[in-house]
Order: structure tokens, then sequence, then C-alpha cells
């Protein structure tokens, strides 16, 4: 099954978030700050991270670099879709230079989260 | 001699009575609040999914038990609006129209005390469309300043673009509005604003005008270029409105606006005013500007040819190459230069993030 880890703070977003995913036939894991997110992302390897930019410990930037730099080839590759209120042209800029795959801004619609979400996963990967 | 001692003996276990009874209270009312609060989180728990599925929900008749879910429910709908945007925002909105919120919000406008009007103002600029903007304009004039501020905030968060005017004119009007508040709602309202900032620029008040400069530069509006460089050029224009001119034509970037820039930095009086044009001219980064900036290194004012330095360090070569030339020089041109050598030394990458 396609396993999803969102990190964010804001668990009015992680709820959210997690309740359209879930809704969709993925599994959800949520952490509330990227020090967590980047440890659970080592620990459940999962398929795509849905990743907030400023939070507590470690920014999403930092977490994604550290993915991006991870020996684990698999988990190096993994696609982040980064959810961020910071969605300016140099936001856009320095977000996939530190290797995010995809952006989502906030405030933001779920109806394009689930779409961009389905587009970064592998084909067949989101149930029909 | 023993009366006394069990009179004092009956107060001593009074008092030590009196002080349970007071903790056992305390106790009580705590485990009561504990319970109140836990009995909300799960009440919260329980209604969240609720609220998620009105997204999914395209039908505008809301389902029996969202109509039925107790007043909470509202808070989460209110909670989760500021995140959501387009048909997410627009059933979360029509909910609240449903459930008679912004009706009670609308009432609340014209309530006596200030707290409940505020907090109505609040609401509808997070919850509302544009129907209530009449309303909010009016509060802008509130005896209250606190509502003021949140009349002034929510008409920017309504998006309603009829709303610019009265915001700007709000800046001068008694009781007058926060500038930086009118400024964050302005930026709310993003660029449909731009044609009321481009009017206040060139009929405004000073304040007005000076605020739409700014703004006008933060979204580095080509259009208003004539303008700023028309304000820039006015002699009756106000120090306020020529420094945010100037660092407005900065943002823009556009060269064509050097000349002017490069005559302020020579010609205006105020020591702010010469210093934002050589901030303006180290942003336009135009080599053009090079001899005027090397003139201001021996300015009068430190601000202005510390300033001069930093631009001529942000022009590229042809400014580097200038500096080091005077850097040699005695008296406060070669102090400057020397100064702005040994920040591009130090770091030279951030010297040109922050200059350019």
């Amino acid at each position: 099954m396609t396993h999803v880890l969102v990190v964010d703070d804001d668990p009015i977003i992680t709820d959210l978030v997690a309740f359209r995913l879930t809704r969709l036939g993925l599994t959800v894991s949520r952490e509330s700050d990227g020090e967590a997110g980047l440890a659970a992302a080592r620990q459940l390897r999962p398929d795509l991270v849905v990743l907030d930019w400023m939070m507590p410990r470690m920014n999403g930037l930092e977490v994604c670099r550290a993915l991006r730099a991870d020996p684990d080839a698999d988990l190096a590759r993994t696609p982040v879709l980064l959810l961020t209120a910071k969605a300016q042209e140099p936001d856009l800029e320095r977000g996939f230079a530190a290797g995010a795959t995809d952006f989502v801004a906030k405030p933001f619609s779920t109806r394009e989260l689930v779409s961009r979400v389905t587009a970064a996963l592998p084909p067949g990967s989101v149930p029909a | 001699m023993t009366v006394p001692i069990a009179v004092a003996g009956y107060a001593s276990l009074l008092l030590v009575a009196v002080t349970l009874l007071v903790l056992a209270a305390m106790g009580l009312g705590h485990r009561r609040r504990l319970r109140r609060e836990q009995h909300e989180v799960r009440r919260r728990a329980e209604l969240t999914p609720l609220v998620h599925t009105l997204l999914d929900d395209e039908d505008e008749r809301p389902a029996p038990e969202v109509t039925a879910a107790p007043a909470l429910f509202d808070e989460l709908v209110l909670d989760l609006l500021p995140s959501l945007r387009g048909s997410d925002r627009d059933a979360l909105q029509r909910v609240l129209a449903t459930r008679g919120v912004l009706d009670r919000a609308a009432r609340d406008l014209g309530s006596r005390a200030a707290w409940r009007r505020g907090r109505a103002a609040t609401l509808l600029g997070s919850a509302a469309g544009t129907e209530h903007t009449a309303a909010l304009v009016r509060l802008l004039a509130d005896p209250d300043a606190d509502v003021r501020s949140a009349a002034t905030r929510a008409l920017g968060k309504t998006g309603d673009v009829a709303a610019a005017e009265p915001l700007l004119a709000g800046l001068t009007a008694a009781p007058g509005l926060p500038r930086g508040i009118v400024g964050m709602a302005l930026l709310d309202l993003g660029t449909p604003a731009l044609p009321a900032l481009r009017d206040a620029l060139t009929t405004g008040a000073p304040t007005a005008q000076a605020l739409a400069a700014e703004l006008l530069g933060m979204h580095g509006d080509l259009a208003a270029t004539p303008a700023l460089l028309a304000t820039l050029a006015d002699r009756s224009s106000t120090a306020p409105s020529c420094i945010a001119a100037a660092g407005a034509l900065g943002r823009i970037g556009l060269p064509t606006a050097t000349g002017a820039l490069t005559g302020t930095l020579t010609t205006a009086q105020l020591p702010a005013v010469r210093r934002a044009a050589a901030d303006a001219l180290g942003r336009i980064g135009d080599p053009e500007a090079v001899v005027a900036l090397t003139a201001g290194l021996a300015d009068a004012s430190p601000d202005v040819r510390a300033a001069c330095a930093d631009a001529l360090a942000a022009i590229g070569d042809e400014g580097r190459g200038r500096l080091r030339v005077l850097s040699i020089a005695a008296g406060p041109a070669g102090t400057a230069a020397r100064a702005a050598l040994d920040v591009l030394a130090l770091a030279p990458r951030r010297t040109r993030e922050v200059l350019g």
C-alpha cells in the first residue's frame, strides 16, 4: 500500500491532509516537526513526503536536503511535496534547489493537493 | 493561661480546616476545568471529520448532521478556513452562511460592545465574501482603535478591491488607521489593488502617496514607473513620498530611472532622501550611476557616503574598480570606499545578495 508521510506543525493541516489522502486509499503517517519528520522518513521509508517549510527544530528545506543526501539511494529519491506559505519565486528556487519535487502554496486547495500527490507518485500508486 | 491557649488551639484548627476547604475547592475546580477541556478535545476530534467531509460536498444544501451540529462546529470551520482557498473555501463559507454564523456576525457589527464588533469584523473578514464590505468600511471610523484595526485587516482578507480606496483614505482620516495594518491589508488585496495604488500615488494625500509608492515597489509594478518618477521630480512631494518612490524605483529595477535617481542623489536636501536614491541605484545596478555614486562618497552625511559605497559595490566590476581607486585616497570618500571593500572581502556573496 502506498505510504505518505505528512510533516507539519499545524495539526489542522496534518488532520485535513491525512483525511483526504486516506480517503484516496493511501496510508498516512504524521509528524509535527522537521526533526521527527526526518526520523520518521528514515524509519518508515514512505513513498512520498508532504512537507511544511517553516517548522520548529528543523525546517522543511533542511529535511529535504537531508533526505536527498541520505546514503540510502531509495530514500534519497523519495518525492517531496512542499506544502508552504512560502511560495514566491525566490522561495520556489530555494525549494527546488533543496530537492523538492513540487510545491503546493498555502492557503491551498485540497483538490490541487490530491492532484499533485497523485502526479508525484509512480503511476498506479493511487487506487483508482 | 489555659483559656487563651485553648482559644489559640481552636483558631489554629479553624485555620487548617479553612485552608483544607480552599485547597479542596481549588482541586475540584481544576478537575472540572480539566474534564471540560478533555470533553472539548473529544468533541473536536468527533466533529473534525464532519468538517472535512464538507470539502467533498458539492451539494449546495448541507447534510442534516451539519445543520444540527453544535456551535463548536463553527469554530472548527473558522479555524480551517484561512488555510484553504478555491472550492474548499467556498464550501466552508456556504456552511457558515447556512448556519447563520455570517448573519449573526453582520448583526454584531452594530453591537454596543466594542469586543463584539471587533470579533464580528474579524470573522467576516476571514469567512465572508464581498457582501459586507460597506459595513466593514463604516467600521474604519469606529471610535475604538482595536475595532478599526480589526476592520482594516478584515477588509484586506475579503479580497474586495473596492476596499482599497477607503483604506487609503483612512490613513488621513480622524481617527486615523495604523499605516502598517493598512499596508498589510492592501497587500492582501493583491494585484487588483494596483490601479487604486497608482491613483493614490498621483492624487492622494502625502501619507497615502508614500504608502502607495512603497506598495507599488513591493509589487514591482512597471506601469507605476512614470508616476514614481514624477513623484521624485515634484518639488512639492514630501520626504517620505520621495524616499518611498526612490525605494520603489529601486525594487522595480528599470535603468530608465537611473537619471532621476542620480539627480535626487545630487540635489535632494535631506540626507535620508539622498540615501534612498543611492540604495535604489545599487539595486538597479546600472553602471551609468557610477559617476554620481562616486561623487556621493564625498557627501556630508556618513549614511549617504556608506550607501553610495554599498551601491558601487553592488553595481559590479565598474563600481568595485572605482572603489579600489578611491580606497587609497584620504578623507571621507576613501574611508567609505575602504569600508565597502572590507565588507565585500569579508562576505562577498552576502553583500551581493543584500545589495542586489
